[in-house]
């Protein structure tokens, strides 16, 4: 059996030499869908770089042999997607509203959602604008955020295979987003609209109406809910009659399955922001922070690679060890990076993240188990950052800043007409008072000095400021 | 180039050969007829300078690719490479490829072979100079693969081929030695090949039944190119094996190897596929000879004769020539071949 080194981040070639010393037995061992025929997932880095992964070169990761599963397992999503079709799984698109279509459809047997805009990272990892190009000669506007690398991915048909349904969410979601969904409606693609409320403010706009107060503070009007679980109805209603099957007792195993996962991710966060050292990296923690929106197409095999991280880092924090120095100063990051790369650079600067605001926090509380269920689900989606003001997604960050926990913040800005682009300045200004760097994430291959030192000033008065 | 053809096209040629081994049909057949070391002439380069100098070879390469608009980067020059990392003398005429001159064993015994480090091994580097070239340069669009010779093939390449085709019956000891340290050498060349962005594709021309018997095959060289498959599976790569000359009476053999893809050369495509097809993907297999001597017209209707059967095979099939492209091959009969291909080779719509 492997056994974990001290722990560290390494490079590819480091991996490839770690991988030797692992038995044929245990590589064959971990599979997705049970399947030993196509269904092995344990491989280095350096097999996903033979198949056009440039940018795995330039990265550093986990040492530990949870990480090797993870990215084994995250790496191999396409192919997976590929071999659900071909097993005659329902392959489901659910699109735009970041964590709750997927635990509806995966109440239906068979039925394998995931999220086709997560293909924003393909670029980057293949260091390639075979994509973007593509998008933009489709119509999609240069200007639009990454995520249109989707469009280019439908027209193609070669990154994820042809949807049985598609669900893709409009209103108050990002505006390039629906944008890019209605060329890929051009396409001839069949697309199941979903809208989803903006969330005003109760006691400042609607004070007449009933209203709603979550756990996290937010009050909302009660219709906003009620016409979530409509929609939420309406998609049930529609994979109803695609599977034949209308069995509501599984939408509660379902949700009791979103809520495992969400709870372990937590206790994977909580872990790592609290320890002294940091016991994993931050781009491993972003790539298990969006699992949590559907389990990368095998959510139960995701869940015990996730018991299997968890383990690790308990370790490392029980030990005291981790992967940065220990003087690497704690900060909050707004917005997910598309490119990998500066989630290792920023580390490498001296810095370490320990609050995320990636635009998916509905995707990371728990759903009230104790409710009707689209009525939880919906009160669960009506916490997400991406339907409120802006004072209200940089809430917790503020907090944090207050108590200490962190002492900078990072917000990654990306080209485009929505959330992330127009969001940034109003950010900024609400935290006018802190330390806070803005920097646009560039294209493929656009990362320059000029980008990286900033970074580096940044990490240097974020440091001098402990003096 | 035929740019009403291009025009259709969807996919790159990494696309294509990424959905071809997950088992899903491309937007049309990959077409990755063995342009090697005819990539120099295309270049205009000495062919000495194409096997000694690994930016030159990816270069030569990348000129080729853009003349033919072929699906890969087909980094090779011939099968001594490794027994030459491991001691055997080759000569370097400036216009010829290499010429084994001194096979190892015939001055030292088989204790004396040091397993060689690809790094620094004689022309190992050159080859992983080629592939970290060509990757940076287009391997987001293009498969970059480099051609390993297996380990009955660099055997005979460290022997008298006479001496050790004779050994083969008199000394099966000796010669199953010979067989670990070449399969050890292989892996190891493989393995920097796969850390610097290549997909290797085993060569084993030796072990065809135009030089040995299937009973020889059998027993030497089929364990070794299953033994560096499963190695190359434990990455879970997709392994083409290719054997050239004539391999009919090993047909039934090549499941037994792991292969995922069988390259065949001199045998009747149709009894490959009837054999075959539904057990391995299929590569080949246009006659080399014919694609030096006949004219483009001929090309023409004989790859889309070929392309009629091989795009049928029901796991996956690419469109090839059967060994490499010869070196002064005119280039209007390979732009024929692989315009063809393109007019016959469509899955989709």
């Amino acid at each position: 059996m492997f056994k974990d080194l001290e722990p560290q981040k390494i490079t590819l070639s480091e991996w490839s030499e770690q991988f030797r010393q692992i038995e044929d037995a245990i590589i064959s061992k971990y599979t997705y869908y049970d399947n030993n025929k196509w269904g092995a997932y344990l491989q280095p880095p350096a097999s996903f770089m033979v198949y056009g992964a440039r940018e795995l070169r330039r990265l550093k990761f986990d040492n530990s042999f949870a990480a090797l599963r993870l990215w084994g397992f995250v790496f191999n999503e396409s192919e997976r997607l590929f071999r659900a079709h071909q097993s005659k799984k329902k392959i489901i698109a659910t699109m735009g509203d970041l964590g709750i279509v997927p635990i509806i459809v995966l109440a239906f047997p068979n039925c394998i959602p995931f999220y086709p805009e997560c293909i924003w990272w393909t670029p980057f990892f293949n260091e390639s604008t075979v994509l973007l190009d593509k998008a933009s000669e489709l119509g999609a506007p240069e200007a639009a955020c990454f995520a249109r690398a989707v469009l280019a991915a439908y027209f193609k048909k070669a990154y994820f295979p042809k949807p049985d349904r598609i669900f893709a969410s409009t209103g108050a979601t990002c505006d390039d987003f629906s944008s890019i969904m209605q060329s890929v409606e051009h396409l001839g693609y069949d697309i199941i609209w979903l809208e989803v409320p903006q969330r005003r403010d109760s006691v400042k706009h609607t004070q007449s109406e009933p209203s709603v107060k979550t756990t996290d503070g937010y009050e909302y009007p009660k219709r906003y809910e009620e016409y979530l679980v409509k929609e939420y109805e309406r998609v049930w209603a529609e994979m109803a009659k695609l599977t034949g099957v209308d069995e509501k007792k599984f939408l509660r195993q379902s949700i009791k399955k979103a809520n495992r996962l969400r709870r372990v991710v937590t206790s994977i966060k909580t872990m790592s922001a609290e320890a002294d050292i940091a016991p994993f990296p931050a781009l491993e923690l972003m790539t298990i922070e969006f699992g949590n929106l559907y389990g990368y197409a095998d959510i139960d095999e995701w869940l015990d690679i996730l018991e299997a991280v968890k383990e690790t880092i308990t370790k490392r924090v029980k030990n005291n060890k981790g992967v940065l120095s220990k003087d690497a100063v704690p900060i909050a990051w707004i917005s997910p990076s598309p490119d990998p790369y500066l989630l290792n650079y920023v580390e490498d600067m001296g810095l370490r993240v320990v609050e995320t605001e990636y635009v998916i926090n509905q995707a990371l509380v728990e759903i009230d188990e104790g409710l009707d269920h689209f009525r939880a689900l919906a009160r669960s989606f009506m916490q997400a950052s991406l339907i409120g003001s802006t004072a209200q997604r940089i809430s917790s960050i503020n907090k944090a800043m207050r108590t200490g926990k962190i002492e900078g913040i990072l917000i990654t800005n990306m080209l485009g007409g929505s959330h992330c682009a127009m969001e940034t300045k109003l950010m900024e200004r609400l935290l006018q008072d802190k330390p806070v760097l803005a920097i646009d994430v560039p294209a493929p291959f656009g990362i320059t000095e000029q980008v990286k030192t900033r970074l580096q000033a940044f990490a240097e008065v974020l440091h001098e400021r402990r003096k | 180039m035929n740019e009403g053809n291009s025009k259709r096209e969807i996919l790159t040629p990494r696309e294509r050969f990424g959905l071809l081994v997950i088992d899903e049909k491309p937007d049309r057949c990959n077409i990755i007829p063995l342009i090697t070391s005819h990539a120099a002439h295309i270049a205009r380069i000495p062919l000495s300078k194409y096997y000694t100098d690994g930016k030159a070879m990816a270069q030569a390469q990348i000129i080729a690719l853009e003349e033919y608009r072929h699906d890969a980067i087909n980094l090779f020059s011939e099968v001594g490479i490794i027994a030459e990392a491991m001691g055997s003398i080759f000569e370097y005429p400036e216009n010829d490829l290499p010429l084994l001159k001194t096979p190892f064993l015939t001055q030292s015994s088989l204790s004396d072979i040091k397993l060689p480090n690809p790094q620094n091994a004689k022309r190992l580097p050159v080859y992983l100079e080629a592939i970290d070239y060509a990757y940076n340069a287009i391997g987001d669009k293009i498969p970059i693969l480099a051609y390993v010779p297996a380990p009955f093939t660099t055997g005979m390449m460290l022997s008298d081929p006479n001496q050790f085709l004779i050994q083969t019956i008199k000394q099966p000891k000796l010669i199953t030695e010979i067989m670990e340290i070449s399969l050890q050498a292989a892996i190891e060349f493989c393995y920097h090949i796969i850390n610097a962005g290549g997909l290797p594709v085993l060569v084993d021309p030796l072990a065809s039944s135009s030089v040995v018997s299937p009973k020889t095959y059998e027993k030497f060289a089929l364990p070794y190119e299953q033994r560096l498959i499963d190695f190359l599976h434990r990455y879970d790569l997709d392994i083409i094996l290719h054997i050239c000359g004539d391999t009919e009476p090993i047909l039934d053999l090549f499941p037994m190897t792991g292969a995922d893809l069988i390259s065949v050369d001199r045998v009747d495509l149709s009894l490959v596929l009837e054999k075959l097809s539904d057990k391995i993907r299929i590569v080949g297999n246009f006659n080399t000879s014919k694609i030096a001597f006949s004219s483009p017209a001929e090309i023409r209707q004989q790859v889309g004769e070929m392309l009629k059967i091989g795009k049928e095979s029901p796991k996956g099939y690419i469109a090839a020539t059967g060994c490499e492209i010869p070196i002064t091959t005119p280039v209007e009969n390979v732009k024929a071949f692989i315009e063809s291909a393109k007019e016959n080779a469509w899955y989709w719509d």
